[in-house]
């Protein structure tokens, strides 16, 4: 079994990664496009946050972590391990729908490699969400195909919205320098590097539908940093307002 | 405007001119589909409601948070409204004189009376 | 969640005189036994004119004030104080967008598509509830708003969904059984502030007062001074008089509100023992008019967001519109 330090680290980087996209997915609640899919785009927001929620009781529960919404509402930014796609602020729905093809198709490959994980807490959230997420998928599929398939103006922006989140997205496969091996080694899941190749291969056959053009990806940089503490300027007044009440008084119930 | 609001999600929008006319054009909001719940296995498809989407597989996965994100369901329908062949409602005096064709009807027998009857004329 | 005082057009306007002399007496007559009998009427149903205008103007109203009512508590989405809070909030506005589909179509059913009522709440033509052109200030508004002013609406509602019209009581009937879950949330979140610090309790006790008296106004004018026909009662439009649900919901909800040891900004508020009926100041209904005519702290701010999101979406919504397709209306 990996050390304790190794499970928290990647668990950390999941959760805050799945609290921040739920976040700025909300922000959309109650302003989508057309009822049906404000109501469908928000419960998908639920949905990612209560994954975090289940991610820092793990922490909390398995791994002598603190109080999830502690944890979740008090850290610093430093603190954070989230990727800098999820931080971006909502600049469109075609920016939104287009995060949201990408990370959740690689939430997808990273919950279905932990299907047989060591680590019995993984197995039980792979199974859990499983529902969820093929939800996920098949909103976000059906929708980019769609956009893309009805005219000029729908392709247009989502091949910009593409070019825009790509390297971002890339960016969430950021291994990590002290962990990844031991991860792998104990078979808790099979690392950042392979999960990235089945992504691509996942999103790939949906991208050739929609008949967009997907960069070389030997020729972009993915953005990492997110995952060592460094962010873009965007997390900490997120995290700002999302601890505004909370930090009124840490010590009251809310 | 955009930055007096006590919403910071609205505050970051680039609200337009207050009083600029705003249109939404006819059928923007697509087409109308009639969703049917299936709440267990064994059960009748039950129509719960309706959808507006621009097709079929977007009416389903709209029908899935709308009318299934609680309580129990394990499969829905969706069809076109404009698919739905319905009586006028003028015609409900067909259905009128159902109740009084119990000899359709278990209960338009009476079986132990003539039992009865026979045993007693013993 | 809504409210009542809802305008209904004047009832002795020339229009409702034109409209009535072409009903047909022995379909009205029909109609109205079959109201009285206490069966629902249908979309295909015949039915006066007048009776079809009334109810589109009021479940659009109910609509709209489902779409405008979620911004006063999105306000507060990303902000909500951890992560049950925050669930069950983005929840709660969800179901008001819910709320609205609903409405929407079964308005629709009556003939009047969903865009053509979007056009009319954003050109200002059609109203909503006033309680929502007020703001949100502080986390404790959005707990009074979760508990009363959608206990407010449980009143109203649960009036309405025994009304004579299917497919709105219908869409009710669900409305009603997903807004026992907002209140319930709601008065969660009301008592632990109004059982925490001073300072929580405080922060309660301000919002409270802040919101008394939209709440007071959420029924509606006074009896005495609105005008709703017999005739929409009789038809089973109009399902209670505003007096006499603003008493139901004093009579629910304030013994729950002075039990927390909170008060109203009211010193005549009292229960009459003699009586039975509740006794209040008469809170000011001129301010009530000019809220509902554009004059609320927020109403520029609800349309213009209203107006954003249309436009927003306008090309996700255009790209996808299928021009052969056949459409239609609700069937039910």
């Amino acid at each position: 079994m990996s050390s304790n330090a190794a499970l928290t680290d990647l668990i950390i980087k999941m959760a805050d990664d799945e609290l921040v996209q739920g976040h700025r997915n909300s922000e959309w609640t109650g302003l989508g496009p057309v009822m049906e899919e404000d109501i469908a785009f928000s419960s998908m927001a639920q949905d990612k946050i209560g994954h975090a929620w289940a991610l820092y009781r793990i922490l909390h529960e398995n791994l002598g972590g603190e109080d999830p919404d502690r944890f979740a509402f008090m850290r610093p930014e430093k603190a954070f391990k989230c990727s800098h796609l999820v931080e971006m602020p909502n600049s469109g729905y075609d920016f939104s729908l287009m995060r949201h093809f990408l990370f959740d198709h690689a939430e997808t490959v990273r919950y279905e490699s932990m299907r047989e994980s060591s680590f019995e807490p993984f197995q039980q959230l792979s199974k859990k969400f499983r529902g969820e997420l093929k939800y996920h998928t098949l909103h976000a599929d059906a929708f980019l195909i769609q956009l893309c398939n009805a005219g000029e103006e729908g392709y247009a922006r989502m091949q910009t919205a593409l070019y825009e989140t790509i390297a971002l997205a890339a960016g969430i496969f950021e291994p990590s320098a002290a962990y990844e091996e031991t991860l792998i080694a104990d078979k808790v899941y099979p690392g950042e590097k392979e999960l990235y190749s089945r992504w691509l291969d996942q999103i790939y056959p949906v991208l050739v539908k929609a008949a967009l053009n997907l960069p070389d990806m030997n020729t972009i940089t993915p953005v990492y940093g997110g995952r060592q503490g460094f962010h873009t300027s965007y997390l900490v007044p997120l995290l700002k307002e999302m601890g505004e009440v909370f930090n009124l008084d840490t010590e009251a119930s809310w | 405007m955009s930055n007096e609001s006590l919403d910071p999600r609205v505050n970051r929008l680039k609200l337009g001119d207050p009083s600029a006319v705003i249109k939404v054009e006819e059928g923007e909001n697509w087409n109308v589909y009639e969703v049917f719940h299936q709440e267990k296995r064994g059960a009748h498809h039950e129509h719960v409601g309706c959808v507006h989407a621009p097709d079929p597989q977007l009416a389903l996965v709209f029908a899935k948070e709308q009318f299934a994100r609680r309580k129990k369901c394990v499969n829905l329908w969706v069809v076109r409204s404009a698919d739905i062949l319905a009586f006028d409602v003028e015609d409900e005096d067909m259905f009128a004189n159902n109740l009084e064709k119990n000899y359709r009807d278990a209960s338009g027998f009476k079986v132990m009376e003539k039992i009865n009857k026979f045993k007693q004329s013993k | 969640m809504y409210g009542g005082g809802y305008i209904f057009d004047e009832p002795n306007g020339k229009q409702l005189r034109e409209e009535q002399l072409h009903d047909d007496p022995e379909k009205l007559a029909a109609f109205e036994d079959r109201i009285a009998r206490g069966e629902k009427i249908e979309p295909g149903d015949w039915m006066p004119a007048e009776y079809r205008r009334q109810l589109i103007r009021l479940i659009e109203q109910h609509a709209h004030s489902e779409i405008i009512g979620a911004l006063p508590e999105g306000t507060w989405i990303t902000r909500a104080p951890g992560f049950k809070r925050k669930l069950a909030l983005i929840a709660k506005v969800q179901d008001e967008i819910g709320h609205g589909q609903l409405l929407y179509n079964a308005a629709e059913t009556l003939g009047k598509s969903r865009e053509a009522m979007i056009n009319d709440l954003l050109s200002g033509k059609s109203k909503y509830s006033n309680v929502f052109n007020y703001p949100a200030k502080t986390w404790a508004d959005v707990t009074v708003i979760g508990f009363l002013i959608d206990a407010a609406a449980i009143v109203n509602q649960v009036a309405n969904a025994k009304g004579s019209y299917g497919p709105y009581c219908r869409a009710l009937e669900r409305i009603c059984y997903e807004e026992s879950f907002h209140l319930k949330q709601g008065h969660d979140a009301f008592i632990e502030l109004a059982t925490g610090t001073p300072e929580q309790k405080a922060m309660l006790q301000d919002a409270l007062n802040r919101w008394w008296q939209p709440i007071m106004h959420f029924f509606g004018p006074p009896d005495k001074t609105s005008q709703h026909s017999e005739k929409l009662m009789q038809w089973k439009v109009k399902m209670a008089s505003n007096d006499e649900m603003r008493n139901q919901f004093l009579d629910s909800y304030v013994p729950k509100i002075w039990e927390l040891g909170l008060t109203l900004p009211d010193p005549l508020l009292r229960k009459n023992t003699a009586t039975g009926r509740w006794e209040y100041s008469d809170p000011d209904w001129n301010e009530f008019f000019r809220v509902i005519n554009g004059g609320g702290p927020c109403n520029a701010e609800r349309l213009q967001v209203r107006k954003w999101a249309e436009e927003e979406g306008r090309w996700v919504r255009k790209a996808l519109m299928n021009p052969a397709e056949r459409r239609s209306l609700p069937v039910a």
